[in-house]
């Protein structure tokens, strides 16, 4: 019986030794997992069951850098009113898995809970947008000139169908959404700015399905720019056919 | 006695025995057909084989993750080419085939229904979330094609297109599995 055993453990030991062996001979490479998150209904649910109260007292913390009315002081630190709850969960969770790296942001994200994550999202996702005269925000920055204004108004109405660059608002609004995307409407410049830039070279890596590495990848340089300027000094917030210069 | 009444052991037709020949041969002419309407039945996704991937997560697991997406060399001398489309995208947005090569394209949708087409070819793959479409191509020439979506799939539908490079044969590299995706030059 004893020796039974002994040779059935023998033989797991040697299978999965051959099995791991296979794995490392093998010449692909291992798979490349851009987010460990999916929206799939019981991650919505997860991410939704959030106590906006908890949240708020947790949020504190964040106020520092984003703003005690998601406003944040520095063009570089991103707003995050007006974003949706998916959007800003799903960020936290790549931030906790280090899908997303930030010096700032992995840190603090190591130190919450999955509870204080759905938490914070769910105080943030009821926080409303307003006009504060005695807030030390940024935005809305200042607006693009002219010949910026028309390309950034293109591409966010209409995208370029001859290079396949869909438009901005049909995934980030106001026009349509999709789970986890989000708002850029209330957005600072140099953070837009940065992210795609960081989309682009590849150093922000954590889209779903690579549409974001895509299409700043195909944008140019004066385009990602434009695009900044556009969402930074809230042209994003108004109707797109009073922003269209003649 | 005028007519003689027999009582037949057996009825000439056996109506209860017909009912299940009928009933059985609806449900197999059934199968090819919710196979045609993409019907998600759990039995039929069993018999047919790994034909079913979950589009929420195709980015986790399986055969479309995102380093597997693109042009692989087939020992055979043809190619197999991943695709993932997506609202409003088709992911790797430039696809390089060598001319006069069997192309084996595999496509999934992460969401929408969406039809990739090449301009100047007959071709067109009908894309569904949750299943594999799969389709046999073939590019005599080099050249570039435009490859737009032709069934709409939401507000960014109209500027939904990706590039097919088809290249020559001789002038076709041989790829490494990190490098499938995209055309840039290499």
């Amino acid at each position: 019986m004893r020796h039974a055993r002994h040779r059935s453990a023998k033989l797991t030991v040697a299978i999965i030794a051959a099995a791991s062996l296979l794995l490392l001979a093998s010449d692909n490479p291992p798979d490349r997992i851009p987010s460990y998150v999916a929206f799939t209904p019981e991650t919505i649910a997860a991410a939704s069951r959030g106590d906006a109260f908890r949240g708020m007292l947790l949020a504190k913390r964040c106020d520092h850098c984003h703003g005690a009315e998601g406003f944040s002081a520095e063009a570089y630190i991103p707003n995050l009113v007006g974003i949706d709850k998916l959007a800003i969960w799903k960020q936290l969770e790549d931030f906790r898995s280090h899908k997303r790296q930030s010096r700032a942001m992995g840190p603090i994200a190591d130190s919450l809970s999955p509870r204080d994550v759905s938490d914070v999202v769910a105080y943030y996702a009821k926080l409303p947008a307003f006009a504060d005269p005695q807030d030390n925000r940024i935005f809305p920055q200042s607006r693009p000139d002219l010949g910026h204004a028309a390309t950034a108004s293109r591409l966010v109405s209409f995208g370029d169908g001859e290079r396949g660059i869909p438009p901005c608002q049909a995934c980030h609004g106001p026009v349509a959404y999709r789970p986890g995307v989000p708002s850029l409407a209330t957005q600072n410049a140099v953070y837009v700015l940065n992210q795609l830039e960081a989309f682009a070279g590849q150093t922000r890596a954590n889209d779903i399905n690579m549409p974001m590495r895509t299409i700043a990848a195909l944008l140019t340089d004066d385009e990602r720019h434009a695009i900044a300027e556009y969402y930074g000094s809230g042209l994003g917030l108004e109707p797109a056919s009073s922003t269209v210069p003649k | 006695m005028p007519f003689p009444i027999v009582l037949r052991a057996k009825p000439i037709v056996n109506w209860r025995k017909l009912r299940t020949i009928l009933l059985t041969v609806l449900v197999l002419a059934l199968i090819p057909a919710t196979r045609f309407y993409q019907i998600d039945v759990p039995l039929l996704r069993f018999l047919q084989g790994s034909r079913h991937v979950d589009p929420l997560a195709l980015h986790l697991s399986g055969e479309f993750v995102e380093n597997n997406l693109g042009t692989q060399q087939e020992p055979d001398g043809s190619v197999t080419v991943r695709m993932i489309a997506q609202q409003y995208l088709f992911v790797p947005h430039c696809i390089l085939v060598p001319a006069g090569v069997p192309v084996h394209l595999r496509i999934t949708s992460a969401d929408a229904v969406h039809s990739l087409t090449f301009n100047g070819t007959d071709y067109a793959v009908k894309v569904l979330p949750g299943t594999i479409s799969e389709a046999q191509l073939q590019f005599p020439r080099p050249g570039e094609y435009q490859t737009p979506c032709r069934e709409f799939c939401g507000a960014g539908h109209y500027a939904m297109r990706s590039e097919l490079k088809v290249v020559p044969r001789e002038q076709f590299p041989a790829l490494r599995p990190e490098e499938r995706g995209g055309c840039a030059p290499r």
